[in-house]
């Protein structure tokens, strides 16, 4: 994993479409912003060494390293990562009518019962402006409740985390997308080891993502058929459908998911992670029941926070059904290997360091189980 | 008083070559006089105007909208019978070209000169266009004073010539001449003469009585060559055109303008005043051909000297070609020869190292310690300083909000831009974001074309810039050109409240003219929006709103017009007034540091902060800042601070 500057973050990234608008490199200094779903660098900057290169989930990841650090066992290449426990969760007694959730309220539920319990004071979260999500960073209930439902769209989150890391003693949760998740591993490493920086992060949450769009695009493809601002949710229902519906407070609008993709950045084309591996808690859709969420669990903290969550009454939880586990993994692993193999054509994955830089490192001889026979490990 | 108009007869005072084109004005009892500010050519209206109210004198002076507009305002005096001048620099006279072309033919009734300065080397402008070449294209006399007596005495004289022959003349100046200092020996200033009064009832082709037209072309044409070849005739026996040296010269240099003082100095460097001959020529177009001949009769080398293109070259050229078979075959040594270049501006220097080289001496040069302090003092001993705008200009506030808008945006758009201060901004001072820089107004025109590229794929917002006396100047037709053919672009007007590269001259937007009257404002934005523009004004010192709103723009289809209004920093109302008194807390400034890396002194670098490089952080330079307070919106650390100035 080197560490480079802004110039060759835009070299290797931005120009190269890679970039996600995660907002990890945001909000570190005044070069580099976030708009309309990308980020752009306003002037160049001389340093040979920056956060912005170093936090950035798409140059030279070294899977292995994040993961020994944040989850701290190594990488193994398993479709949902290294897991303590999967669920099938909704909100529970103490959350019933008190939002109106994508799916279960899982994420609010466990965000509710994770301040009320004092293991965090704010939440970097996302909210919905219109079609356009924006970060927000709630430190009440009401506030966490108002950022419910899935957004399908970049925002630069993880720019407060940044702001959160100056200070001591910050109980901050982070949610987020699997890329997001990634980089906020890279920034809790502290890879340029500074002495201001304080990991802010008390828990952290990803939500399973398979794609999500670029903001231009997705206007374009969209703004001649609903007015923009109006746009209250967007959901992808699950298989056998085929569309993304679009929800206005008079309007459902369905739009084949085949015009959607193409409004995909390359940046999500080459990402392995569909579950978030690298946190402490992971929320997704639960197959063949909008009602209810499926809860990956990761680490001891987590675990812990959904024991409480369910003895309070924040969160209810069953047991996944065999079936439902088997196809998410099925999911999971068919993005994986996707992602493996365009990042190799693209010359991005264990790229000989002479011939330019990687987007991905991982294990050569993990590349050839991954990728060798099909199926034989991605299940 | 000044001594422009109270100098009696006989006196001697330093002016400025304007100024004594502006006295010599005055000697022709000028009334009407109409320009478009632009360097080296705005003192001469910039005198006249300051002197109009004087007395019980009788003087019109307006700074028109455009050059096209001052031509057709000082042709009306001509017309009702006024001696009367138009006066810009020369690219202006490209713009009142046409007009120019339809006058020339008319012809004129009052006296009518038109000054045009030409900026060889462009010091102050983004090209070196030749003025000459117009006088052979319209057909009008050219008169070049070579000196700051004859910059008056050749102007008097322009007005008489052109009360003879009826038709305009042309006056050439060089910013060497218009803006260097000399003694100048005053005439008399006549008394108010008659009364305007256009006569216009006569037969239709009666010169002082019927209406004033270039048709029928083919007689008014011939006319119109007919008076050019009266002051071929009166060229010939010119005071203007001046020979010095031995009978019968080794070497001939023919030369004009300002590059007769040039071809003197170096005649006289080199020591060959008994060997070379000058022949300074005042007329130049049409050059009287028997004086010419009889002194390229006496010398079969002639070297010529002149800045630019060869025009006066190619004239006598074609001359002894003409003449070729009395004369003899001549050797000539000019920039076709490349004795001399065809671009920038000529010295003594240049002039003296073709004569040495024509007359195969050994080129002159300065003395070698002399040489050798002077290379060393202006490497190490000077500051190195970029060109950029001044501290507390508005400028660099706009081109900040422009440049990280149109970054933010990130589809590539640009800035396409015209004549002003603003023109730096293609350098770093103004972050670089001007890509294409031609004419006044000509941004918008471009954009105007760009925006309609959609149709080809096209993505990119288009963005152009103008000034606020350029809006007026040039970019409303294009403005409307964009508007009626629905193309997408959004035209930012940099409104300083002045035409200030050239000096505060009023213009259409401000409610006094030239002369100090009170003058009808006429108000941009409500321009564009009668036009049917979408709007918005901002003050560009408020950075992050003005910045707000131009993304807001972008991204809308049609036209748009973004007016960021707020005075120069040089302007008489703001000049040595700080607004806030700025400091820097050191102790929160990040520096070099990942975070900053010194976007105050680095990417902003307003010459108001400076790199301290004991403390490695930024500071106030208290003597350079003017106030503005536009830094602290742009450090990240919020360690500059601005408090109130009492």
């Amino acid at each position: 994993m080197r560490i480079l500057g802004s110039s060759e973050l835009c070299e290797d990234v931005q120009k190269k479409d890679l970039c996600v608008d995660c907002g990890a490199c945001a909000g570190l200094c005044p070069y580099f912003v976030s708009h309309k779903g990308k980020i752009a660098r306003l002037f160049p900057c001389t340093l040979p060494q920056g956060r912005c290169h170093a936090f950035c989930p798409k140059t030279e990841i070294d899977l292995n390293h994040v993961s020994e650090t944040i989850v701290g066992k190594s990488y193994d290449g398993s479709p949902l990562g290294h897991m303590r426990a999967i669920w099938k969760t909704r909100a529970g007694r103490l959350m019933q009518g008190k939002g109106a959730f994508q799916n279960g309220g899982t994420a609010s539920s466990l965000l509710v019962a994770a301040m009320a319990s004092g293991l965090i004071d704010a939440a970097a979260l996302t909210r919905r402006k219109g079609l356009i999500p924006e970060p927000f960073l709630a430190t009440s209930t009401d506030q966490i409740l108002s950022c419910a439902g899935s957004k399908y769209m970049a925002s630069p989150t993880l720019a407060s985390v940044h702001e959160y890391s100056r200070e001591k003693g910050q109980k901050l949760a982070v949610v987020g997308t699997p890329c997001q998740m990634t980089a906020l591993g890279l920034i809790r490493m502290n890879p340029l080891g500074r002495e201001d920086f304080h990991d802010p992060v008390a828990l952290s949450m990803g939500l399973f993502c398979t794609w999500a769009l670029d903001t231009r695009r997705l206007i374009r493809l969209i703004e001649n058929r609903v007015n923009l601002q109006d746009i209250q949710s967007m959901d992808v229902p699950p298989p056998p459908s085929q569309v993304m519906t679009i929800r206005t407070c008079d309007q459902n609008l369905a739009i084949p998911l085949d015009e959607i993709r193409t409004a995909i950045p390359a940046g999500c084309s080459i990402c392995p992670d569909m579950t978030a591996e690298f946190t402490d808690l992971s929320v997704g859709a639960l197959e063949g029941d909008p009602s209810w969420n499926t809860l990956i669990v990761r680490t001891e903290k987590g675990e812990s926070l959904v024991e409480e969550a369910v003895r309070q009454g924040y969160l209810e939880r069953d047991a996944m059904r065999p079936e439902h586990l088997e196809h998410l993994r099925k999911g999971a692993s068919a993005k994986k290997k996707r992602a493996f193999i365009m990042a190799r054509d693209k010359h991005l994955l264990n790229t000989d360091p002479a011939k330019g830089p990687s987007a991905l490192i991982i294990k050569e001889d993990l590349v050839k189980k991954l990728l060798g026979e099909e199926g034989s490990c991605l299940h | 008083m000044s001594p422009l108009s109270s100098g009696k007869k006989g006196s001697r005072h330093l002016f400025m070559g304007n100024e004594a084109i502006a006295r010599g004005a005055l000697e022709a009892g000028v009334r009407v006089v109409a320009g478009y500010p632009g360097t080296p050519a705005s003192e001469i209206i910039e005198n006249l105007a300051k002197i109009a109210k004087e007395g019980s004198r009788k003087l019109y002076v307006e700074w028109s909208v455009n050059e096209k507009v001052a031509l057709e305002v000082a042709s009306a005096a001509s017309f009702a019978g006024l001696p009367t001048m138009a006066v810009m620099k020369q690219p202006g006279l490209n713009v009142a070209a046409d007009y120019l072309l339809h006058l020339s033919g008319s012809g004129v009734r009052g006296p009518m000169v038109l000054v045009s300065a030409d900026d060889p080397g462009a010091l102050s402008s983004v090209n070196e266009g030749e003025t000459r070449y117009y006088a052979k294209l319209m057909e009008i006399p050219l008169l070049e004073p070579g000196d700051f007596q004859e910059a008056k005495d050749m102007t008097t004289w322009a007005f008489k010539l052109s009360d003879t022959i009826k038709n305009v003349v042309l006056l050439r100046t060089v910013t060497r001449l218009s803006h260097a200092s000399g003694t100048v020996v005053l005439g008399e200033i006549p008394e108010n003469g008659s009364n305007a009064f256009f006569k216009h009832d006569g037969f239709i082709l009666d010169p002082n009585e019927g209406a004033i037209l270039s048709p029928p072309v083919e007689y008014k044409h011939t006319e119109q060559q007919r008076k050019l070849k009266i002051a071929e005739a009166l060229f010939e026996d010119s005071p203007f055109n001046t020979y010095t040296g031995p009978e019968k010269p080794e070497l001939l240099i023919i030369t004009s303008s300002i590059c007769s003082l040039y071809s003197k100095e170096a005649v006289s460097i080199l020591g060959v005043r008994d060997r070379v001959g000058i022949l300074k020529l005042g007329t130049t177009w049409p050059l009287p051909p028997k004086r010419l001949l009889k002194h390229l009769s006496s010398c079969d080398h002639i070297f010529i000297v002149e800045e630019v293109l060869p025009f006066l070259e190619d004239e006598v050229k074609i001359l002894a070609a003409e003449h070729g078979k009395t004369l003899g075959a001549k050797f000539f040594y000019g920039k076709k020869e490349g004795y001399l270049p065809m671009v920038g501006e000529m010295n003594p220097d240049k002039v003296a190292a073709a004569l040495s080289r024509i007359l195969a001496m050994p080129q002159p040069g300065m003395d070698d310690v002399y040489k050798k302090r002077a290379t060393e003092i202006s490497f190490a001993g000077s500051p190195h300083r970029e060109a950029t705008f001044c501290p507390g200009c508005p400028h660099r506030a706009s081109f900040w909000t422009l440049n990280t808008a149109l970054s933010m945006d990130n589809r590539n758009g640009f800035v396409c831009g015209d004549i002003g201060c603003y023109s730096m901004a293609v350098l770093p001072a103004g972050f670089s974001t001007l890509k294409t820089l031609h004419a006044m107004g000509s941004g918008t025109g471009v954009a105007s074309g760009f925006g309609k590229l959609g149709g080809f794929g096209m993505s990119q917002p288009v963005l152009s810039v103008c000034g606020d006396s350029t809006f007026f100047h040039s970019a409303i037709p294009p403005l409307v050109n964009a508007i009626h053919h629905h193309s997408n672009m959004t035209l930012v007007v940099l409104d300083n409240s002045g035409t200030a590269m050239t000096g505060f001259q009023p213009h259409p937007g401000l409610e006094k003219d030239a002369m100090g009257n009170v003058a009808e404002k006429i108000d941009i934005p409500e321009v564009c929006r009668a036009l049917g523009a979408e709007v918005r004004v901002c003050d560009p010192f408020d950075v992050s709103e003005s910045r707000q709103v131009l993304l807001d723009l972008m991204d809308r289809d049609g036209v748009k017009v973004l007016v960021l209004k707020q005075s120069c920093a040089l302007s008489p109302e703001k000049k040595s007034l700080k607004k806030y008194t700025m400091s820097v807390d050191q102790s929160l400034c990040a520096g070099e540091n990942c975070g900053c890396n010194r976007l105050c002194t680095r990417i902003f670098a307003c010459p108001g902060l400076i790199w301290d490089k004991e403390n490695n952080r930024s500071r106030i330079d208290e003597v350079v800042c003017a106030g503005c307070g536009v830094c602290s919106s742009i450090c990240p650390k919020g360690a500059i601070m601005k408090k109130e100035a009492v």
